[in-house]
């Protein structure tokens, strides 16, 4: 079904778009899976550690999308509600596979990561390899946090975690990236 | 915010996922699937109710045609019962039009006597007087 009012989808407007696939209108939805994969899909892999399973989170997370997208009040909300949609399947992803973000409530000592044989060999570092060194949990706070700007107090509703977790999970993600960037 | 927080929020913006036509296909193709299973789905429970309204009034139709005769003479006996036991209560209207013509047939004895009691006094007293 082409949608209406427009000759050409690459020019609607992404609000236009979302109306039309909000009306089952699979071209206009087709279209603003083009525009917003790369977003989704580096988010995931900024989550996953892994391209393979972040695409296909991102996948099953344009479908739920597609399913609920009747549910969407106004298309500017689009990029937090579908941001939500990804978090959610990548933490239903991790639960499949008995990944344990654990609950933390202390500063325990931060493994010192210039130490690691890379760092060592001065091998370049850099931010998606450094993500990669993260533990899921401070892997999934930091890329919220500073990928996504999003406020502690929003990780934690978002994610479920205690607001002490997300804190711990931040401070130490980022003290440790900073440790690796600089040494790289 | 530090300097590094500010550096990593530029290295997370710096670091977009080149578009990939084929994840847009595969993604388009999950979803005619999707929709195509989910009008296959609608397709069959519409034969599916179609099909239980078809037995339900074919089930109807048979117990009509066993009961039919049998439940229409029963409601049709009962409305008979019904209207006979109306027609044969007592009249109230009645009782009441006997009552009031009884009441003013007394009303005029009472009348006459109590006249003829009053004249009575009146010429008694005249012959005192």
């Amino acid at each position: 079904m082409a949608l209406r009012g427009f000759s050409n989808l690459a020019e609607a407007t992404e609000a236009a778009l979302i109306i039309a696939a909000q009306a089952k209108d699979q071209a206009a939805f087709g279209e603003l899976v083009k525009r917003r994969q790369g977003w989704a899909r580096a988010l995931l892999r900024r989550m996953c550690n892994s391209h393979a399973e972040a695409d296909d989170l991102a996948q099953e997370a344009f479908i739920k999308a597609w399913d609920r997208l009747r549910d969407l009040e106004t298309p500017a909300a689009f990029p937090g509600w579908f941001r939500r949609i990804a978090v959610t399947t990548f933490l239903m992803a991790k639960r499949r596979q008995k990944a344990v973000f654990e609950v933390i409530d202390d500063a325990s000592p931060i493994a010192d990561e210039t130490s690691t044989p890379e760092a060592a060999a001065g091998a370049k570092i850099d931010l998606e390899k450094a993500l990669a060194r993260l533990s899921d949990a401070e892997r999934l706070c930091v890329t919220l946090n500073h990928g996504e700007g999003l406020s502690h107090a929003e990780i934690v509703e978002m994610t479920g975690l205690p607001l002490g977790t997300v804190k711990s999970h931040v401070l130490r993600g980022t003290e440790k990236l900073r440790r690796m960037l600089e040494a790289a | 915010m530090t300097d590094f927080d500010a550096l990593l929020k530029r290295s997370f913006a710096e670091a977009p996922e080149p578009a990939d036509d084929g994840f847009t296909v595969q993604v388009n193709r999950r979803v005619v699937q999707r929709e195509a299973q989910a009008k296959l789905r609608q397709n069959v429970w519409a034969v599916g109710m179609a099909a239980a309204g078809a037995a339900i009034a074919y089930g109807l139709y048979a117990l009509m045609q066993v009961f039919g005769q049998e439940i229409l003479a029963t409601a049709g006996l009962e409305v008979a019962q019904a209207y006979g036991a109306l027609s044969s209560a007592p009249s109230v209207s009645g009782q009441a039009q006997s009552l009031v013509q009884s009441l003013g047939a007394g009303i005029t004895q009472i009348l006459l006597i109590t006249a003829a009691l009053a004249g009575g006094a009146v010429a008694y007293r005249a012959t005192q007087d």
